[in-house]
């Protein structure tokens, strides 16, 4: 007599699909998902336990190592809390400064999410066309902090330095000419009928559902919650820009993709008031801050929104010129809270369109 | 209609022939360097007093360095950065209060021995102090003093 049975697959950790070091062990009927559980730690570093070891400043350039594609948004966060817990006063250039090079991380991340996203689709001139972009993006901010990826560019009190000369110039000309490079992504990925037969109506996520698991980022977005920090709780300087929140409708793979295609239009929008506005500004980068950082003792907690989705730091002071502990919630992490329930039904081949449209960073999931 | 939009991808694609090339054929060409590039260390032992702020500044415990008093003044005898360790995230360059401690353009710092990868910046002898130079000290930090 013949009879069928499950059996398991393991998906990674070393699989180009996951974006880093991340594993599912896959419990397969045929070839639809029954059961699917994510395993993490990895690339697990222990930066809160690494951070109760180094004094207020030196933790900023392990917050680089969280998410990478998007640094200064973490260095953001961080510093964001520390100040909190100070009560210093950040000077408006340098909240200006941080909103451009935040955003054009923001950029960054977002060009590599639907860069290889199109390739783990299948779409290879899409992620090449990404890259080229990103590519410039990552030039800009190399000529503002010297490094491409890990900035290590916010400063407690303000950022490391201002903008050399012409900077702005350079970046306000870029931010005119990307509407016409995200024009090419559409046409050549989110139009193409391939590619939406394959995303489309799969992975649905429900709004209540979404809410529920904290979800967040485009994540969220993509499936209707109007919720963006920068508009609901806006931080640092983004009550002054006029933008948009793009929304998805259906909540599945193609929403999620898609808001992120339509949040890079904000991103220029953001970009080009902030240079408009920051021109009329002057004065320093750095607020007035002790050379030695000794916060009094309590807790701060402050969050941004990233490109992944909330980033929060819980910032505990014992009064001693290093932190007593330092907790990060990640967003990537807590997206991924949903993958078993988002996956079960599935074909195998649609794991990696799911996997791939939550855009989850590993440096952030392990932390 | 079905398949409009892979027509329209193809022709995204076959405009892409005529764009010019977006790679450079490396190592023949390179991209300019900006003047902030985290490249390799370099120490203006001149200027460098020996206070040893970057050595506290540093995340990772990457420098270290001796140094020997001469005469009124520490002279710095030893500076080596464990390389390998470095995040180059630039907090020690910023801590510099003489702005001696600086980062070059130099990107290439491959070693074939893992005992030639340590950077060592200064490796000397103090110079011996003699009576004149003790003088000569001593008269400088009079000065200072009046």
């Amino acid at each position: 007599m013949i009879r069928t049975q499950e059996y398991n697959l393991n998906f990674g950790p070393q699989h180009p699909s996951t974006h880093g070091v991340f594993r599912i062990v896959l419990t397969l009927d045929g070839e639809r998902v029954v059961k699917a559980e994510p395993i993490c730690g990895y690339l697990h570093r222990g930066v809160e336990k690494l951070a109760e070891a180094r004094t207020y400043t030196q933790v900023i350039p392990y917050t680089d190592r969280l998410d990478y594609l998007a640094a200064m948004l973490q260095n953001w966060g961080y510093v964001m809390a520390v100040e909190k817990l100070m009560q210093v006063e950040v000077p408006e250039r340098a909240e200006y400064m941080r909103v451009i090079c935040g955003e054009l991380s923001r950029l960054a991340s977002h060009l590599i999410a639907i860069g290889t996203y199109s390739l783990d689709i299948g779409a290879f001139t899409g992620f090449l066309l990404a890259f080229r972009e990103r590519e410039t993006t990552m030039d800009l901010l190399e000529e503002l902090t010297g490094s491409r990826m890990t900035l290590s560019y916010a400063r407690i009190g303000g950022v490391a330095d201002d903008a050399p000369e012409g900077w702005l110039d350079k970046v306000d000309k870029f931010m005119d000419q990307m509407p016409a490079c995200i024009d090419e992504y559409d046409g050549l990925i989110t139009g193409n009928e391939i590619f939406q037969a394959r995303t489309m109506q799969i992975g649905v996520l429900k709004p209540e559902t979404a809410i529920n698991y904290s979800i967040s980022g485009p994540s969220l977005r993509g499936s209707g919650v109007d919720y963006d920090l920068r508009k609901a709780k806006p931080y640092s300087v983004y009550d002054r820009f006029d933008f948009e929140v793009p929304l998805g409708t259906n909540g599945d793979c193609f929403d999620r993709f898609d808001c992120r295609m339509k949040e890079m239009r904000q991103i220029v929008r953001i970009v080009k008031q902030a240079i408009e506005q920051i021109r009329e500004i002057d004065g320093p980068v750095r607020g007035k801050v002790p050379k030695v950082i000794k916060p009094p003792a309590g807790d701060a907690y402050a969050e941004i929104e990233t490109s992944k989705g909330i980033i929060g730091y819980y910032v505990v002071s014992d009064g001693s010129p290093k932190p007593y502990r330092v907790h990060v919630r990640r967003p990537s992490f807590i997206n991924l809270g949903y993958l078993d329930e988002m996956l079960r039904g599935y074909l195998v081949a649609d794991v990696v369109a799911i996997l791939g449209s939550l855009d989850i960073m590993l440096g952030e999931v392990d932390c | 209609m079905f398949g409009k939009g892979l027509v329209k991808g193809m022709q995204i694609t076959f405009k892409e022939f005529w764009s010019p090339k977006a790679t450079i054929q490396y190592p023949e060409h390179q991209n300019p360097i900006p003047d902030r590039y985290h490249g390799r260390f370099t120490l203006d032992v001149d200027k460098c007093i020996a206070c040893g702020m970057c050595a506290n500044a540093c995340p990772n415990k990457v420098i270290s360095l001796q140094k020997q008093k001469v005469g009124t003044k520490q002279y710095l005898t030893n500076y080596v950065m464990k390389i390998y360790y470095c995040l180059f995230c630039g907090l020690c360059v910023e801590s510099c209060p003489k702005d001696a401690l600086h980062f070059s353009k130099v990107i290439n710092m491959n070693q074939y021995h893992f005992s030639d990868i340590p950077l060592v910046l200064v490796q000397r002898e103090a110079p011996a102090v003699t009576a004149e130079s003790e003088v000569a000290a001593s008269k400088t930090s009079d000065k200072e003093g009046e």
